[in-house]
């Protein structure tokens, strides 16, 4: 990377955001009658650690064509809410089964599974609202508005992370791993990006490039996280630990640690390759997107407690 | 006052039902195409595409044309509420909410492609109705089009849809409800998106703000009326007549407008929101409300 890159202090920037973002979150959903339901969309939602990887990309995406990220911040916290939603969803026990989330009890194990449907339910709708009625007028057209609404739809939707779990709750064939990867990890980080540009006011051309950015970053991130579960698993089993439990099914479990590296390392080039270009319009803006990439290999600093 | 009395007589509702619902399938039909995953997108029609009455969608689209507007500027909106409508069913009919086996006659979605499915078929098609409305109406401006997304999404959020179903869960069993709480459940599990459906078409019509309101209080009363006569029937009519388990509502102990204030006073309130309902339609042209006057006959004296 360049010198000017290096600069860049991502883990003030990513930190600063996070708190920036728990703030906004923490206002947009203000307990009301009946109380559970918000108590347990607060839950998830505001979970301590929670690394807020989506809008951060959508509002660094956004600041990338100069725009204040003041445009940017309903939508990221809208993003954080569906990815809430369906991770909620995912965890119940007709699916994934997970009672655990982030180091503490998943929704559904605390309010059960009827509150833990609907606020998931609520959350989804309530990220549409926010986004329409926060978004400043004055920084983003309602047609670009409109645009981000159909984006994230699209990207929680029946082809996008709904396909993404259905897939592997079916117990995918290992050839469809690397298409599961992309529909649950991919899906929601592309979306981010575009969102990000649509409000940021890229052309067509950029969105392209910011969409396929965004999937080879979220995809990537994914599979580095796969190679560091089968080193630590390796590890434990050296270290004579009991092993508690098998971790689940992976991509890079399928295709071996080899291989996967070598993924990774792919992903890494396609997606900076996709920042072309960017570098030299916009300047020192696209460094965060940038070192999103190196940081999805890297892990030089800790976010959250996943 | 005769001129309106001919114009009601000549106006043929069960046509104008047929023919609306005939284009509302045929709409709801070509916006889910079977992609894949198959399983996903089968479910979703499976509920969706099951023959209600689309009275949700009709609703939109005669509000829309009432104030002037076209039904294809109305259509994607119209879809989007029986989208919502059916996702909030599936997800209902669960094990872990209401447990329902039978749906408008069929089994329940998650009793055909189990539970896992059913849950994410709910979650597609809520996401699915904002995608329609932003990505397939035209015709209408931005600004007109984000004025429906936010109406839609507050109806069937923790303040509409979910939170009614909330109160519902917890007042299940319970033997003190009140008639404001059993209000509250109805305003809110059935009422509010009758109100959006109705207040959808009005604003992609191009209704004045005056008009939209008058239009949103007509719906509330229907909307309240629905529930009410819904409770009725189930006290009246036999399984079969209604296509879903009869007389479940009593013996479930769930509280209802006859349990709680008796069947002949249940009946005059119905008559009470009906006539409400219909004198918020009286500053508008007779001809075109008709449809609407004649959906608020249709809700309150329905037989199934």
């Amino acid at each position: 990377s360049t010198p000017m890159q290096s600069q860049f202090d991502l883990k003030t920037y990513w930190t600063t955001l996070i708190t920036e973002i728990n703030h906004k979150l923490d206002q947009s959903i203000p307990i009301k009658y009946p109380q559970q339901i918000y108590e347990s969309m607060r839950y998830s939602v505001l979970a301590h650690g929670a690394k807020r990887a989506s809008p951060i990309m959508c509002i660094a995406v956004c600041e990338l064509f100069g725009v204040s990220r003041l445009a940017a911040f309903p939508t990221a916290c809208a993003l954080e809410m569906v990815h809430e939603a369906s991770l909620i969803h995912d965890d119940l026990p007709d699916m994934d089964d997970d009672l655990f989330r982030r180091g503490r009890l998943s929704n559904h194990a605390i309010y059960g599974v009827d509150m833990a449907i609907l606020a998931g339910d609520a959350l989804f709708p309530l990220g549409f609202q926010h986004i329409v009625s926060d978004t400043p007028s004055s920084l983003v057209p309602e047609s670009s508005i409109l645009r981000v609404i159909g984006e994230i739809a699209r990207a929680v939707g029946s082809t996008g992370m709904v396909a993404g779990q259905f897939l592997d709750l079916t117990n995918a064939e290992d050839s469809q791993t690397e298409y599961v990867q992309e529909k649950k990890f991919g899906e929601l980080a592309e979306c981010s990006a575009v969102c990000g540009g649509l409000l940021g006011g890229a052309t067509d051309e950029e969105l392209e490039r910011l969409r396929k950015y965004g999937r080879a970053v979220g995809v990537l991130y994914q599979v580095v996280e796969e190679i560091l579960e089968i080193k630590r698993e390796k590890t434990e089993e050296e270290g004579g630990e009991n092993k508690k439990k098998k971790g689940k099914k992976s991509y890079a479990k399928v295709v071996g640690i080899e291989k996967a590296l070598e993924q990774a390392e792919e992903l890494r080039s396609r997606a900076k390759k996709e920042l072309d270009g960017f570098e030299k319009k916009y300047g020192e803006r696209v460094n965060p997107l940038y070192s999103f990439v190196d940081y999805a290999v890297e892990r030089n600093f800790l976010i959250g407690s996943d | 006052e005769e001129v309106q009395k001919k114009v009601h007589f000549a106006f043929n509702f069960d046509s104008y039902m047929h023919g609306k619902a005939t284009s509302v399938n045929q709409a709801l039909d070509k916006a889910i195409l079977l992609k894949e995953p198959l399983k996903i997108h089968e479910s979703m029609r499976y509920s969706l595409l099951a023959g209600g009455k689309r009275v949700r969608p009709i609703l939109c689209i005669a509000a829309c044309e009432l104030v002037g507007g076209d039904e294809a500027s109305a259509m994607p909106a119209a879809c989007a509420a029986e989208m919502i409508h059916t996702m909030s069913l599936i997800h209902d009919d669960l094990p872990c909410m209401d447990n329902d086996d039978l749906r408008r006659g069929k089994p329940t979605n998650h009793k055909v492609y189990g539970e896992s499915v059913a849950v994410l078929a709910g979650d597609a098609l809520l996401a699915l109705a904002f995608e329609h409305i932003a990505n397939a109406t035209v015709g209408v401006s931005p600004l007109k089009i984000v004025r429906v997304v936010s109406e839609l999404a507050k109806s069937i959020g923790s303040e509409g849809l979910v939170a009614g179903q909330v109160v519902d869960i917890g007042s299940t069993g319970a033997t003190d409800v009140k008639l404001d709480q059993l209000e509250y459940i109805h305003i809110h599990k059935t009422a509010v998106l009758l109100e959006s459906s109705v207040v959808m078409g009005a604003i992609v019509g191009g209704g004045s703000n005056k008009e939209v309101e008058k239009l949103r209080k007509f719906a509330r009363c229907i909307g309240l009326l629905f529930q009410v006569v819904d409770d009725i029937l189930d006290v009246t009519k036999s399984s079969e007549e209604l296509g879903k388990t009869a007389g479940k509502d009593l013996m479930s102990d769930k509280t209802t407008y006859p349990k709680l204030i008796g069947l002949e006073k249940s009946k005059a309130f119905a008559d009470k929101l009906n006539k409400e309902a219909k004198e918020q339609l009286s500053d508008f042209d007779p001809v075109k409300a008709a449809p609407l006057v004649a959906l608020a006959n249709y809700i309150a004296y329905r037989q199934n």
